[in-house]
């Protein structure tokens, strides 16, 4: 179980995340929604234990930064893509906390050579991560996550630039995770992709929590609308599924 | 495709590091060392220098035992430190700057040491000539130290930093120019001592310098590892179990002090820091820092190859060290660089 309690972070003059107070089950899907500037990636950054933040975030009643023998797992929007290295050896990066630098085992290589065949990589390992198109990129970088074998994964819009095949493939790839008893915690833009992979929703605005519960009582709450400024319109499919689109009327 | 699949290799996967590359570069290192100290305007002979090195009878005597053990031996031994040096530091430089284009002088080491070295040229009344050494590691390092403070954010903004050292590099240049200026009996002296020489070299710069570089080079070593997660962002770094500015600070420090005890000893010698780790990891295709130490071993033997190139080319006469480097250096790197085209991958 991870407790957020009174949790204030400040960059500069700004306040970044005002008063956040969530509790996030383990084992569990729980996505952060919100418009841009809300303050989910800070708040991603707050549960690695990476950023400086006033207040409590404790996982399994440890403060989070004190605590360096947690595995989290953690996949940037952007990441940093390193010149002449390749994709074998990116993933094999994810061994490192647990095999100790440099240190990996027979046993990791196997198990990279396990994760490249599920996420579909295995035959580019020679391959330069900065060859990857979007879409094997995230593959790598959720690879990374697998092979980490964590407790707790931050996902920073794993979906955002990837065309619709392959959101849906990298979000299999990530229940990949769950199915492991990994918790995770992710941003995601598409209320709708959120809603269908996540149980727990979380919408931010303004630094703020709005509104926190399981997915079907976050989607068809009034005040969700809100965060958007009414520009949303939430649909129902007849199998019971939410859709949420954008609404083009401006005089909302 | 599957490349350089060894026998019971059952992963598929290649060995990040294979470790007899750096045995051939120890191999290659002592080879070159060996052959520097044989050739010259006086050659000796291959046998009685073996003698000789291992206190065996029957080694060279007299005068020729003194041009090996007083003049070529200190002067090899300075030059596989310096090029050690500047190649880890480069290499050290371009990960932690993210950056392939990063050489050891990129804070201001460069300009820091060379304003330093004019000063001591330069100044009237007191001979400081002897202590050029000094003046120019202070130099280099107050230089860097500049860097750090006016960039404020130290590593929070790699580019900052970077464009700190840029300023303060002009600046000390700009310093420097002013001095040779006023002083134009200098400018010679200076002028040589910017194109690096290891005409110097004799046992006791070897020794200061050996042990600030091993100093710095054996914590570069104990890191090693561990730089290559600074290649990816910070939260990535940190979630692998790594301190990214911590790690970032410790390798700059490290890297500093050989730089600057190199420049200190040698002078300004170019193209090392940058052309050797691109050899490096362009020919074995590893841009892990696991090769940092393969990537000191040929650094060293890159500049007492090229000390000979200086001292023998135009016999008796001596070619600047750094006129070698960067006229043997830019056209072998250009070849490697078109071949693997390392940069844009």
């Amino acid at each position: 179980m991870i407790n957020i309690s009174d949790l204030n972070v400040r960059i500069g003059q700004r306040n970044i995340l005002s008063d956040i107070n969530i509790e996030i089950e383990d084992g569990k899907w729980t996505c952060l929604v919100g418009p841009n500037g809300a303050g989910k990636t800070t708040l991603l950054k707050s549960l690695l234990g990476s950023l400086p933040y006033s207040g409590s975030i404790t996982d399994n009643g440890v403060e989070v930064f004190k605590n360096h023998d947690r595995n989290v797992a953690f996949v940037p929007q952007q990441p940093q893509i390193p010149i002449g290295m390749s994709v074998g050896e990116y993933v094999m990066l994810g061994r490192s906390k647990r095999d100790g630098w440099g240190n990996e085992t027979n046993q990791s290589r196997m198990m990279v050579s396990d994760v490249l065949k599920l996420t579909g990589l295995f035959g580019m390992q020679s391959q330069f991560v900065s060859l990857l198109s979007g879409g094997e990129m995230q593959r790598a970088l959720i690879a990374r996550a697998l092979v980490q074998e964590p407790t707790l994964i931050l996902l920073d819009e794993p979906t955002s630039a990837l065309d619709l095949h392959h959101q849906i493939a990298v979000l299999n790839n990530i229940e990949l995770l769950k199915e492991r008893g990994v918790t995770i915690i992710s941003t995601m833009h598409d209320i709708t992709l959120a809603a269908m992979y996540a149980e727990k929703i979380v919408v931010m605005q303004e630094g703020k929590v709005l509104l926190n519960g399981t997915s079907d009582f976050v989607i068809h709450s009034p005040e969700l609308k809100s965060a958007f400024e009414n520009r949303i319109n939430v649909y129902t499919l007849d199998s019971g599924r939410p859709v949420i689109v954008a609404n083009k009327d401006l005089t909302n | 495709m599957i490349k350089n699949k060894s026998k019971g290799e059952e992963s598929g996967l290649a060995p990040i590091w294979n470790w007899k590359i750096t045995a051939f570069a120890a191999a290659l290192l002592l080879f070159v060392g060996i052959l520097a100290i044989s050739f010259g305007p006086v050659s000796l002979s291959f046998q009685e220098i073996i003698r000789t090195l291992l206190g065996l009878p029957g080694g060279l005597t007299g005068q020729d035992r003194t041009l090996l053990l007083d003049l070529r031996l200190p002067r090899a031994l300075l030059a596989a430190l310096v090029g050690a040096a500047l190649a880890t530091s480069g290499a050290v430089y371009q990960t932690v700057f993210r950056n392939p284009l990063a050489d050891p002088y990129l804070l201001g080491a460069a300009a820091g040491a060379g304003l330093g070295a004019t000063i001591a040229l330069t100044s009237a009344g007191a001979d400081l000539r002897s202590l050029l050494p000094v003046f120019a590691f202070f130099g280099a390092i107050s230089a860097v130290m500049v860097s750090f403070f006016i960039s404020g954010k130290f590593f929070a903004e790699p580019n900052s930093l970077l464009l700190s050292g840029i300023a303060v590099g002009s600046f000390a240049t700009a310093v420097q120019t002013y001095l040779q200026q006023r002083n134009s009996s200098s400018l010679r002296p200076v002028y040589s001592w910017i194109l690096g020489e290891l005409t110097v070299a004799n046992w006791q710069v070897v020794t200061w310098s050996s042990i600030y570089i091993l100093i710095a080079l054996i914590i570069l070593f104990t890191v090693s590892k561990q730089l290559d997660g600074l290649m990816l962002t910070d939260e990535e770094a940190y979630s692998l179990g790594i301190n990214p500015n911590k790690l970032r600070v410790i390798a700059v420090v490290a890297a500093t002090l050989a730089t600057a005890t190199a420049v200190s000893a040698s002078g300004l010698i170019g193209f090392v820091g940058i052309v050797v780790p691109h050899l490096v990891r362009g020919i074995t295709h590893r841009v892990t820092n696991r090769g940092l130490l393969t990537i000191a071993l040929v650094g060293a033997s890159f500049l007492v190859l090229a000390d000979l190139g200086a001292r023998t080319l135009l016999s008796p006469a001596e070619l600047p060290i750094g006129v070698i480097t960067a006229f043997v250096g830019a056209p072998f790197f250009l070849f490697v660089l078109r071949k693997k085209r390392l940069v844009s991958q």
